[in-house]
Formats: C-alpha cells, structure tokens, sequence
C-alpha cells in the first residue's frame, strides 16, 4: 500500500469573509463553520478562537488536537467511520494542511485536564505550540449527559478538521511525502537481508473518556489486528480520550505517529517495517490476556525480529504494556517500549505500577509528576477556573498572579508515549 | 463477579448482583480487594482503572471472582502493586481532591469509575469466563 | 565560612566500642575524631562548628534519638551536615542514613554520607540523601574524606552534582528530566536496532531489580527426607552465646538441637530487635517450630528433623551478608545430608 502526503504549509490563520487556502495562510468564514458545527443539537454555542505561536495565549481544557487533512484520490475519506464512508484508507494521495490544527475544548466533567501555552515555560512542553490553532469552544444545551457531550464535542472536531482540510483538497502541493509497504512476500523478497520490524501501538480503551476509535469501532470490542502503516494517516485512528492530559495520544498524534514515521525513515535501509499491529488496553484482565497473546501471536505469526511497542495512559495500561513486552520477547522477538513515568514530584519513587525484566530496552518520555511554573497569559481560551480541577494541578495551583504551578501532567502531550517529543528522564 | 466498590453508583447500578459495599477510602477497598486475594479469590478487573490519578478520584470498584482457589500470584502483584502506587499517589495531597473533592465534582468521579466497570461487566458477559 | 555539622558514633566520638554503644545523643563544639581530616581537607573554606555523636545501639533502639539529634543539629544552624562515614558498619550506616535524610528532609539542609556497599544503610537511604562510596573498613578514611570534603563544599554552595559515577555517589534513582536532542520514537527505533544487531544499548529506565529466586523441585519423597530449619527470626539457645547483633547481624549461628522436643521459654529466646519479643519468647516454637517437626518426625511424615540448625537475625542485614552466611551454611546442609530446609522469619 502506497500512500502519499501533499504538504501545504500553514503559518497563520486569519477569520474572512471566505474560507480558503491562500498561500500559507488559512482563511475561515466563522459563521459558515459556525453554523456546521451547531447542526448538532447538543450544542448551546459555538466558539472560534485563533491562537498563534508566541501569542500569550493558553487554551484549556482541551480535548482533542486535530490536524486538517482531505483526501485527493484514492479510496475512501479522511476519518472514515465518522466523516466518511468505511472504506479501507491509507492508498492514492492525502492533502495535509501542515503547521495548524483544530483544538476542542469543552468542560464535559467538573474535573478537567488539558493546558496548551503558545509561549513560556509550558510551551516547550507541548508540541502544539508550534501550531496555528483554531480552537473550538462549544457549550451543551442543558441536561445534556457527559457521554453525550463527550461524543458531540469529538465529532464536531472532526466536522471541522475535515472542512478546513477540503479547502485544499485541489492545491497542488510542493512537497510531497511518499510512504509504500509492500505484502509481507514483497517484503521478504525487497528486503531479503534486513531485520523484519513491526509496531506493536496500544490504544486506550477503558471506558467513558478514555476511548479510541478504529474505523469508527470502539477499540475496546476489537481483537488485536493489523493496519498498513498509512491508514494511520488518512485518521483510521481517532481519540476519544480525554483524561490524562500528558500521555494521551491525541487525533494529531495518530495521524502523525512519530513511530511509524521514523520506522518508515529506516525502511528499506536498516530495516523491513512490516507493518502495525493495534491492541487495546480494556480494564477487564481477561481481555488483557487475550489482547497481549493476540499481540504476541501476530508479531510471531509476521515473522518479526523486532517490535517497538507503545503505550497510552498510566497505571491499567503498565500491565497490557509489560504483558506485551514480556509475551512479544517470549516468541523470541526483541521490543522496546515506549512508556513515561509517575516517579513522583521529587522523582525517588517507583515510575510504572508493573515491571519486568524482559522490559529490559525502554524508552521514556519523562516524568509526569514533574512541577512546572507556568507564566500568567495575556488571554485564555476556555476556562481558566477549571485548572484547580486539571489532572495534575490541585487547589492553590492557581496563583493569585494569574500563573500556575502544577504538575507536567497538565500539558497536552507533555510527555507522549509514542515519543512524538524530545522530553525525557534519567 | 464479586464487586467491592466504595461507589454509591455502582451499588444503585447493580442491584442484581452481589456487590460488597466498602465503607471507606480508595485505598480500603483495593486492601479489603488484597485480604481477598489472599484468601484465593482472582482478580477480574484491574485496580488501577482509569486514568485518574488515585489522589485525584475518591473511588474505586474491583471485580473479583466468586470462586475461590489457591493463591493466585499474578492476582497478588497486581494488587500489591496498586497499593504501592496508590500510596505513592497519596503522598502529594491535594486539599480538594480525593477524600477532600468538592460535591459538583463528586458526581462525575463515580460517574466514569461506574461507567470503566460497566465495559469489565460487558467484557465478563461476553464469552462465558475460561480463563485459567 | 561554610558551617559544618559533623556527625559520628560513640566509637569516632572515643567513648568506647560496643560496651559504650548505648550511650544517648551529646553535642560538642569544633571536631572530634575524623573530623580533623575533614577540617584539614576543607582548606579553610568551611569548619566544623559541632560533632553531634550517639551509640550505635542508643541510637537504632529508641525512636526519640533522631529527634534529638536533629534538634542539637538545628541549634548550629549549619550549611551542611555530614555523617560518618559508616564503612561496612550497619547499624553505624543506618544511624548515619538516618540522620542525613532526616536532616534533609525536616531541615531542608544538604547532607552527606559514606558507606561500603554491603552496608544495609546504602539500600534504606540512597534515594534520600548523597551517600559516598567508600572502602569497607576505617582503613579507607584517608580516601573517603579526600573524596567527601569537596563534594560537601560544593553541596554547600547549592552547586548541581555530576552524574553519580562521575562524582562517587551511589546511583540515587532519584529521575531527573531532560530534554534529549533526538524525539522519543527516533531513540526507540535507534535502540531497537542496536538490540537486534546484538550491540550495547541503554535503556533510559532500568526496570527495577527483584532478586527472584526460582523454587526448587517439589521433595518426591519427604517421608523418608532430612529435613533443616533456618531462621532469619533470631531465635538462639538463651543468652545468645554468639551475640547475633540485634539488627544488621553480622554473623550467624548454628545450634545442635538433637534430642530436644519442644523449644521452652527457659532454653531458647530470640535475639531479634525488630519486632515485640514477647510472644516469640514465650514460645520460641512459634518462630522456629521444632515442636512440630518432632510430630512430623514421629507420625512418618518427614524422615527426620536435622541436629542442627542456624539462626541469624533479619533486622536491617544487608542482603550480600544474607547471601554471604547462606553460601557458607548451605555447603554444611548438603554434607549433613539434609534434603530439604524450611526457612522461617518474622
């Protein structure tokens, strides 16, 4: 499967009278977008905002960070499942308005989570900083339910992630990024001498706001499977996990897992990415049992030397984690893992609820409970008084001054499991 | 599935099964979850479910097997573990989190503990159980 | 001037070895003992005001002694505190741990000790406070200040440590962030490569040790099988003619129970610091049950309960001492033609 990127680079957005793309620049008519995300009646209001990086901006709480994407040919449509038809994605060519994304925010339960600030301290954290972001603020008519809201404010990201994406679907892009995974017999016979390497990607799935969709199928009620690498990039994945802020992969982050980019950027030269294999993390331990000898079986059954798994969230994830690692390294595949760490404030206790020894190649994206000092911002987008209540910050986290101390926690994306970030610990 | 829960919600939920109601802390139930692991019962459901943080949500619901058998080691880790970790997590107190959390906030911490054990009870009901 | 507070147990202190171990908390002014060296290596940038010192066995057996120390400690207002160093000796290195992550945590002052890793003290408090490696006896004190006093100066200063290798510190696992030049996803398959190709990698978090060890084959025949006892709960003929210390044991001991039936309270006792006496001494079969395997032995169940068995006491003894007494031990079992051991402890 061959899938390549258009990349259109975005390096402001700006509200007009039309929506379009010119230049580098992203032009939206806020009433049109506005009007399309309150076709659902769940919605009270709806709010645009733009945030730039360097503003002295913070946006909180979030929930979903989206990159605009649209399909230019071949099957299917970005986000099937949800924004188009279930129908095998990843081939042809992909538009990606690179450099923005669509944010959610929204106060779905009275505990909260999520802060990205586009310039200071906190904005070395989160990636999305670097972004233009257009941010969505939408209210529930009253005695909506949380669930619903919950689904609501995800689809509406979606919604407008997909009609910023169309507005480049005819844009002749400059650059253009191809990724190719041949069958496993082409494979074999391209790469005769290279490790076979797979990417073992585990996706939260425990339940109400820490869910993830495949295909528009709750992750939870699937059996470990398999995706050619490009699906992922055409949105076969999408969050709907909104708790832990730090170390939940967000719709950005599967549409642009850093993992199977940098496999991708060896491929064919250091080693043979075969492909990847999506398994869960259910709170029910037989489901656990299940899902890792699945993992374990298909890295066996694909013939892999090497697998890299990745993690999502803390604490019921560290078993699936060390269960795939230690099944995987059991049939005689080599693993790294891809895990961050609750060591505590002062870093001296125990950072994963499990461990092995087959675990023995483990890569971090830093301790989670690290306290950070983050500036008064000249203007927030969203709630400020729900930071008291953000996973990670307590009471008195917010300063009389308008700053924040809290912990790293925080931060959307702060410390990433699928190593989208430098961010790190020793 | 025997479920200990100090969460009033899971009690109104269940009011077909045998559910243990621990008078107590987050961490009384995943203690009272260790007596019974010692005592032979398996774990069914992780402890550590969610991605709440155990200083942040003052409740907490286990399922255990009904059965009881020899001492299940892996049962036994994983709650040890979790005990550990909790402790670790209640070492940073946070005045109005956990057992000090604010009533508006209350309702929605038993909301998603109650609603991460609805998908263990629909995972359970699928095939019947021939794990071990 | 830094302001130093040193300190020491009764023996630095020259009170006197064990028989003077018992001794409570005291204070004095300037340098006692080691210190001197420490005060010479501070090449007039810091001093010794004070050298606080305690008996070891003062110190590990009433819980207030900390809290006295401290208090004296706090009266100099110091810059920093450094104790020992302990070498091998564990209740030393356990009082010297104590104070320094006391100190550090209650005081908010930086602290500094020295220790042999086989000391019980390095496992308990290297994740709360610095501890020096040094040699395992006084032998090594020359070398142990030469390479504390700078450290401490600069601790004192409020300057960062090197690495722990780089400075001679044990490892604290104590987890520090940093930014890395390359993202997480291009180390992990960078690591994975090396992995495969059979190169030295290093993972970014080593997971933590557990010493398991794999159970032997069930006993086929345990009708017919010698059978030991071996305890870690200190349980010794009364008067505990080895003197098994009562914590940090640095010994063992091997006592022939051949012919006795049932341990009393007027025969055997236990030597164990780290737990209530009480009931274990008045009944010791309830630590090390001979009662029992007498029964065992007369109802066929087991062949016989071997003459002898060793004692040692659990409390704070390190684990490569453990290790140390069981390698020695073991060999005499397996002589003995004992087949089988059950191991007890508190």
């Amino acid at each position: 499967m061959k899938l390549e990127l258009g990349i259109i680079k975005i390096s402001d957005i700006q509200f007009a009278a039309e929506s379009k793309v010119e230049g580098s620049t992203l032009y939206v008519n806020k009433d049109e977008l506005k009007a399309l995300i309150m076709e659902d009646e769940t919605f009270a209001s709806c709010e645009l905002d733009i945030a730039r990086p360097g503003e002295s901006v913070r946006i909180t709480p979030v929930k979903d960070v989206i990159e605009p994407r649209v399909k230019v040919s071949g099957e299917g449509g970005v986000f099937p499942g949800w924004m188009a038809k279930v129908k095998t994605v990843g081939s042809g060519r992909t538009n990606v308005l690179k450099g923005c994304a669509v944010v959610t925010t929204g106060k779905i339960v009275g505990f909260q989570e999520g802060i990205i600030d586009m310039c200071g301290e906190g904005a070395k954290y989160t990636p999305f900083s670097q972004l233009n972001n257009l941010v969505l603020c939408v209210e529930p008519v009253e005695g909506t339910l949380q669930h619903a809201y919950e689904k609501a404010v995800r689809i509406a990201g979606l919604k407008a992630a997909t009609y910023l994406g169309k507005l480049a679907k005819d844009i002749e892009a400059e650059e253009v990024r191809t990724y190719e995974t041949p069958s496993i017999t082409e494979g074999i016979k391209l790469y005769p001498g290279l490790p076979r390497v797979g990417y073992v990607l585990m996706l939260q799935s425990q339940g109400l706001l820490h869910d993830t969709y495949v295909y528009g199928v709750d992750a939870k009620q699937s059996l470990t499977t398999m995706l050619y690498p490009t699906e992922t990039m055409d949105g076969a994945i999408i969050s709907g996990n909104c708790v832990s802020a730090c170390d939940k992969n967000t719709t950005y982050h599967h549409l642009n897992n850093p993992v199977i980019e940098d496999l991708y950027a060896r491929h064919g030269k250091d080693l043979n990415f075969v492909g990847v294999i999506i398994t869960n993390e259910n709170v029910y331990l037989a489901d656990k049992e299940r899902s890792s000898d699945w993992s374990a079986k298909l890295c066996e059954f694909l013939g892999l030397d090497g697998a890299i798994i990745s993690q999502e969230g803390f604490g019921n994830p560290d078993t699936d984690l060390i269960m795939n690692c230690k099944k995987i390294e059991a049939k005689g595949v080599k693993t790294v893992i891809i895990t961050d760490e609750y060591a505590g404030q002062d870093g001296a206790s125990q950072s994963l609820a499990d461990a092995d020894v087959a675990a023995n190649a483990c890569v971090t994206g830093g301790n989670a409970n690290t306290v950070i000092h983050l500036p008064k911002m000249d203007k927030v987008i969203g709630h400020i008084e729900y930071v008291d209540k953000i996973a990670g910050g307590w009471s008195g986290s917010l300063q009389e001054d308008g700053s924040i101390i809290a912990e790293l926690q925080v931060i959307t994306g702060a410390t990433n499991e699928m190593g989208f970030n430098t961010f790190s610990a020793r | 599935m025997i479920i200990l829960t100090n969460n009033p919600d899971v009690q109104n939920m269940l009011t077909d099964r045998s559910v243990c109601f621990v008078e107590g802390s987050y961490r009384d139930v995943l203690v009272r979850a260790r007596d019974m692991v010692h005592q032979g019962h398996r774990l069914l459901t992780h402890p550590l479910m969610g991605s709440l943080k155990p200083n942040e949500t003052p409740y907490r619901s286990v399922g255990l097997s009904e059965e009881k058998g020899s001492l299940d080691f892996d049962s036994l880790q994983l709650i040890e573990n979790a005990i550990e970790t909790f402790d670790k997590f209640a070492a940073v107190t946070r005045p109005d989190r956990g057992s000090n959390t604010p009533e508006r906030m209350l309702a929605d911490f038993r909301l998603i503990d109650a609603s991460l054990l609805k998908t263990a009870l629909e995972s359970a009901e699928q095939p019947p159980d021939f794990r071990r | 001037m830094i302001k130093v507070v040193h300190y020491i147990n009764q023996f630095y202190a020259g009170k006197g070895g064990e028989e003077m171990a018992n001794i409570p908390p005291e204070k004095v002014k300037g340098f006692v003992g080691p210190g001197m060296a420490f005060n010479a290596a501070f090449q007039g940038e810091a001093e010794i005001v004070a050298t606080v010192f305690c008996g070891d066995s003062y110190f590990n057996e009433n819980k207030e002694a900390v809290d006295t120390v401290i208090a004296l400690i706090k009266e100099e207002n110091p810059d920093i505190v450094i104790c020992g160093p302990a070498f091998n000796a564990g209740r030393y290195g356990v009082a010297c741990g104590t104070v320094a992550s006391e100190v550090k945590a209650q005081l908010g002052i930086p602290t500094l000790t020295g220790m042999y890793d086989e000391n019980p003290g390095v496992d308990m408090f290297k994740s709360k406070t610095i501890i020096m490696k040094t040699k395992d006896s006084a032998a090594g004190m020359r070398k142990a200040v030469a390479a504390m006093a700078p450290v401490a100066l600069r601790m004192a200063k409020g300057e960062e440590l090197g690495s722990a290798a780089a400075e001679g510190y044990f490892p604290t696992g104590i987890r520090k962030g940093l930014f890395e030049e390359k993202r997480g996803s291009e180390r992990a398959v960078d690591m994975l490569l090396k992995k495969l190709a059979g190169e030295e990698f290093e993972t970014e978090y080593p997971m933590p040790q557990f010493d398991r060890v794999q159970p032997n084959p069930a006993v086929v025949d345990l009708a017919h099988a010698k059978v030991a006892l071996v305890t870690s709960g200190g349980i010794v003929p009364k008067g505990n003619p080895d003197h098994i210390e009562s914590s940090s044991a640095s010994h063992y001991g091997k006592y022939d129970i051949d012919g006795v039936q049932v341990l009393t309270d007027k025969t055997y006792e236990t030597a164990h610091g780290g737990y209530d006496p009480v009931y274990a001494n008045a009944d010791p079969n309830r630590v090390l049950p001979v009662d029992v395997m007498r029964e065992f032995e007369k109802e066929g169940r087991i062949g016989e309960l071997s003459h002898y068995y060793y004692a040692t006491v659990g409390n704070g003894t390190a684990v490569a001492s453990a290790k140390k007494f069981a390698d020695t031990f073991s060999k005499e079992l397996i002589a003995d033609g004992v087949q089988a051991v059950i191991l007890t402890s508190t």
